[in-house]
């Protein structure tokens, strides 16, 4: 890819828990990744603004609650409306691999699961940026 | 402790790896510097040594559920209750908060009302039991008091506790948007409300759990939570609250990881340095004010959503470590924290897991069996010694109030979340099932239908809420709320009134709101409610 991934990450909700979304941010931003990180208390309204206004390449949502399976559909609808549409990947411990079908068949763009290598998430980022670049 | 797998130790110890003078720095149980217990064991009985209560966190749902749950704990043999609030709880958010939507009540209880805490306490024999409290610092005091009055009880009589991170609250616990003075406020008020009107309850449990699962080291979580105690003890001393009047009433609640020994240590270091503190530094007299009861909730962050049923392994450890260390109450994780609140399964394996290690180890039945081991002694006085420097260092950099609000600690818990999650990656912190001896996802089913048994969001709890806020008598919701801002600008304890508005039906969220305001934050952060006028 020429210009530099760009991403959003962030966590849903009321889900408190951060480790995931920094240790996400550190990943990609090693991996030679622009983060815009937005942190906690974001929902589907909040996040698709500030991606649009942000113009990232892909959002990556850290779930380490349920809300996760609450939100998806929502989330992926409307950062969906976008032009092109914004993929998103959601990630996170309690992600079971029931979840993440269930993730999926909603509509988000990719589910990773606990055991996830770093360099598969990294790939996985890239390979949907890369898929939006194209409709560009 | 050191990184990134464990600190650096001798192949083995001797006498000549440890100086204590044992009146100086061990005394027996029950005496000063209490290194091996705060109390004399009293019985012989197996399991009856520490006299200690089991318990287990629950929570889920509406009151009344979360109730059942209580229930059938204590039917199966817990001692003791630990409630968790459901993330908008934690938060100090009503449940029809739009942001709440999806969290109420599927990782904890749902309360908001004074009528929830009598519906959560229903035939609790709240006088015999003790109830602890992972909810908000101020609520979960004003709260028990509430149930109590509802259900005929002597507040002076209610036993338990109250987490209170005033400094790391929205850091390492559920951020709630609140200044770190108002934190503060919150706790110093509901310590010095409890002293009078609830002086069996522990109003001040330092909760260096959530410090822990932070990610930080041994070190930085007592060291952290230390810091934080006594600024909390500083300014009750300075608002003219004797120490001895307080003091008594302190407790730890500290994490247990896999670390054994340095868990162990830790725990045994932290009395030390507590009695040693209190004493020299701010002139405690009363023995019990000296000696502090330590309390333990079990590492959520050390169960791996992987291979889950290795949590029930993690847990009796953990379980043997506190039972060694003589901690007065624990609760060891469920096998499917990594996942959710523990289920009615997960309960009893916790609980059973506390009862074999009680009842059938013997582990309980000497004080301190570990006492005068070399390597024990050897870490003990290293983490107290490595423990004071970090505190000192830290209280150097100036006041801890104005460092929480410039983002100091919150970069000591990012960077030990980054390099925790790094040193699991790159395999150089030995996670089994997770980075050794893995077996593939597909194989991986031993306990595992159970954890995927979701709590639905309590959905009709919401249009509950909603519908009792629209049915209530707005003029005594506003008077209670009024008193609230009054008292909380002119200076006076906040927790009567608090108390006073819960009972007139302001929900928590108003009030929390109301206090907001008075600090000059909006009254709801996200802004998408109102305050009742």
């Amino acid at each position: 890819m020429s210009a530099r991934l760009r991403v959003l990450v962030t966590v849903l909700g009321l889900d408190q828990h951060e480790a995931g979304s920094l240790a996400v941010t550190r990943l990609l931003r090693d991996a030679g990744a622009e983060v815009i990180y937005a942190g906690r208390f974001q929902i589907p309204g909040t996040i698709a603004t500030v991606a649009v206004q942000e113009d990232v390449d892909v959002v990556g949502v850290s779930a380490h609650s349920w809300e996760v399976l609450h939100y998806a559909a929502e989330l992926a609808e409307r950062l969906g409306r976008a032009d092109p549409p914004i993929p998103v990947v959601v990630g996170g411990s309690v992600i079971t691999e029931a979840d993440r079908a269930q993730i999926v068949r909603l509509g988000i763009d990719a589910a990773v699961a606990p055991g996830t290598s770093a360099e598969d998430i990294v790939a996985t980022f890239r390979a949907l940026a890369e898929g939006r670049r194209a409709l560009a | 402790m050191g990184s990134p797998t464990r600190p650096e130790r001798a192949l083995f110890y001797t006498p000549a790896s440890v100086s204590v003078d044992y009146e100086r720095d061990l005394g027996d149980p029950g005496s000063f510097p209490y290194t091996r217990g705060t109390r004399a064991p009293r019985t012989r009985a197996p399991g009856e040594g520490h006299e200690l209560i089991v318990r287990e966190l629950s929570g889920e749902g509406p009151p009344e559920r979360s109730n059942e749950q209580f229930h059938y704990l204590l039917e199966h043999g817990a001692t003791g209750l630990d409630v968790i609030g459901d993330t908008p709880t934690q938060c100090f958010m009503d449940p029809d908060h739009p942001y709440a939507r999806h969290a109420v009540g599927n990782q904890g209880v749902s309360v908001c009302r004074g009528a929830d805490f009598a519906a959560l306490y229903e035939g609790i024999p709240l006088d015999r039991v003790s109830c602890d409290h992972s909810l908000p610092g101020g609520f979960a005091a004003a709260g028990l008091f509430l149930a109590a009055e509802a259900h005929g009880h002597d507040p002076a009589r209610l036993r338990g506790s109250a987490i209170l991170p005033p400094l790391f609250a929205e850091d390492t616990g559920y951020s709630s948007n609140l200044p770190i003075e108002l934190h503060m406020r919150l706790a110093t008020d509901s310590i010095e409300f409890c002293s009078e009107h609830m002086p069996r309850f522990h109003p001040f449990v330092e909760d260096t759990y959530y410090i822990s699962d932070g990610s930080v080291d041994v070190v930085d979580e007592m060291a952290l939570g230390f810091v934080e105690l006594r600024e909390v003890v500083r300014r009750l001393i300075a608002r003219g609250v004797d120490v001895d009047r307080f003091a008594p009433r302190i407790a730890l609640l500290v994490n247990c990881r896999m670390d054994f020994f340095a868990e162990i240590a830790k725990i045994r270091a932290s009395r030390r340095l507590y009695a040693r503190m209190m004493r020299d530094e701010f002139g405690a007299r009363d023995p019990r004010s000296l000696a502090i009861n330590v309390a333990a909730h079990t590492s959520g962050a050390t169960m791996t959503s992987r291979q889950i049923a290795n949590n029930i392994a993690r847990g009796a450890i953990q379980a043997v470590a506190l039972t060694l260390a003589g901690v007065r109450a624990m609760e060891i994780s469920a096998f499917d924290e990594a996942i959710r609140t523990p289920s009615r399964d997960a309960h009893i394996v916790g609980l059973g897991t506390q009862h074999v290690v009680a009842l059938e180890t013997g582990a309980a039945d000497v004080a301190d069996p570990l006492g005068g081991a070399w390597y024990v002694e050897a870490l003990t006085d290293e983490l107290e010694a490595r423990i004071a420097q970090r505190i000192a260092f830290i209280e150097g950099l100036g006041d801890v109030v104005r460092l929480a609000e410039d983002g100091f600690f919150r970069a000591i818990f990012a960077e030990a979340m980054v390099d925790r999650a790094q040193e699991v990656a790159d395999g150089t912190r030995p996670v089994v099932g997770v980075n050794v001896n893995e077996i593939a996802p597909a194989r991986d089913t031993l306990l595992r239908d159970l954890t995927e048994k979701r709590i639905a969001p309590a959905y009709e709890r919401i249009d509950e809420i909603a519908a009792w806020r629209a049915a209530r008598e707005p003029g005594a919701v506003v008077a209670g709320l009024d008193r609230l801002e009054t008292d909380c600008r002119g200076g006076a304890n906040v927790m009567p009134a608090l108390v006073g508005a819960l009972r007139a039906q302001a929900s928590m969220g108003e009030c929390i709101g109301v206090l907001r305001e008075c600090y000059d934050r909006p009254y709801d952060p996200l802004g998408c409610v109102e305050r009742p006028r």
